[in-house]
């Protein structure tokens, strides 16, 4: 069996779409998964379903991870019957920030940042973009800006574990072939 | 397994530091903020209750789900009771500082601090 380049494109389109899939999946099991456990303070948490945004990010850049974390806020507000609730406009807003700031941080430096940095800084995005939505929707006071500093500080403190968790699976994936330019054509061609 | 920092690049360095030094200038300027002198209850829509914050009491609050504990004392205003599921109000520590804010989104509950009504203040009302 003969391999036409035409098929590798294809097997890539596919293959993209299957991880994206198993990408958004992920990310809305950690989130579910996290909103479950019980944390000392409610709106404290550590935010691990943004390294699956980033992994998306890096492996096949800014609209991926925008279906990522859109489709993340969207099927985990579903799951814990919280859609259209405050709640979810505060995910929601967080989110909007927090990947805007990452996609153009992602593509303006590009390898002059590690995920960390990236990660850092979608989580002080998405800091703001919650802290935004409650301002104008739950408490329609500007008293609540007082709070960001302090949300800010460990919303950064969480972006470098999350951005250090995604860069440690980045590694791990780079090795695999199919993620290697070239291997997959050479492979192909060895089949018989 | 990769300690953070062999992966960070000067980018990430200078992000982090930005925002670390933005938090912590923020954090200086709130704790700088001047201590109140009342606290002022509303329940959303209007203002239900007043009280100056040189006393020490304690004021059931009535909200849709039921009524919501408030103390006050020398620490300042803090809630000690309620009604709603998470109970992140009672969290919120005393308040005592000119902006503060307990806020119990459930119950409809906002309590603000504020300050000093200055009487050399050239404006009867601002309105915003």
């Amino acid at each position: 069996m003969t391999c036409l380049v035409a098929e590798t494109e294809e097997l890539a389109q596919a293959r993209r779409l299957v991880f994206l899939a198993l990408l958004i999946a992920v990310a809305v099991t950690v989130h579910t998964v996290e909103s479950l456990l019980p944390t000392p303070v409610p709106w404290l948490r550590l935010g691990l379903s943004n390294v699956i945004t980033v992994i998306a990010l890096y492996l096949y850049g800014g609209r991926a991870a925008w279906s990522v974390s859109l489709m993340r806020v969207g099927l985990g507000a579903l799951l814990l019957g919280r859609l259209f609730s405050p709640g979810f406009w505060l995910a929601l807003s967080g989110c909007l920030v927090a990947t805007s700031a990452m996609v153009l941080l992602y593509r303006w430096a590009g390898p002059r940042m590690s995920p960390i940095g990236i990660s850092a800084a979608g989580a002080a995005g998405h800091a703001f973009g919650q802290i935004l939505a409650a301002r104008l929707l739950v408490v329609q006071h500007a008293a609540i800006w007082q709070i960001f500093p302090l949300f800010l500080l460990f919303t950064i403190g969480s972006g470098v574990l999350t951005g250090w968790v995604a860069a440690m699976v980045l590694e791990q994936i780079a090795k695999h072939p199919i993620f290697q330019k070239g291997k997959i054509e050479k492979v192909c061609d060895e089949t018989p | 397994m990769k300690l953070p920092w062999s992966y960070m690049t000067v980018g990430d360095w200078l992000v982090i530091t930005v925002l670390i030094v933005f938090a912590v200038a923020g954090m200086a300027w709130v704790a700088g903020a001047p201590v109140g002198s009342r606290l002022v209850v509303s329940d959303g829509d209007r203002i239900c209750f007043t009280a100056t914050l040189d006393q020490h009491r304690t004021v059931e609050l009535e909200g849709p789900l039921g009524r919501t504990r408030l103390v006050i004392d020398n620490q300042g205003a803090r809630i000690t009771g309620s009604p709603c599921p998470r109970k992140s109000c009672m969290t919120m520590g005393p308040a005592r500082q000119t902006g503060d804010l307990l806020a119990c989104v459930p119950n409809r509950i906002l309590v603000r601090i504020d300050g000093e009504r200055k009487k050399d203040s050239p404006y009867d009302l601002l309105s915003r």
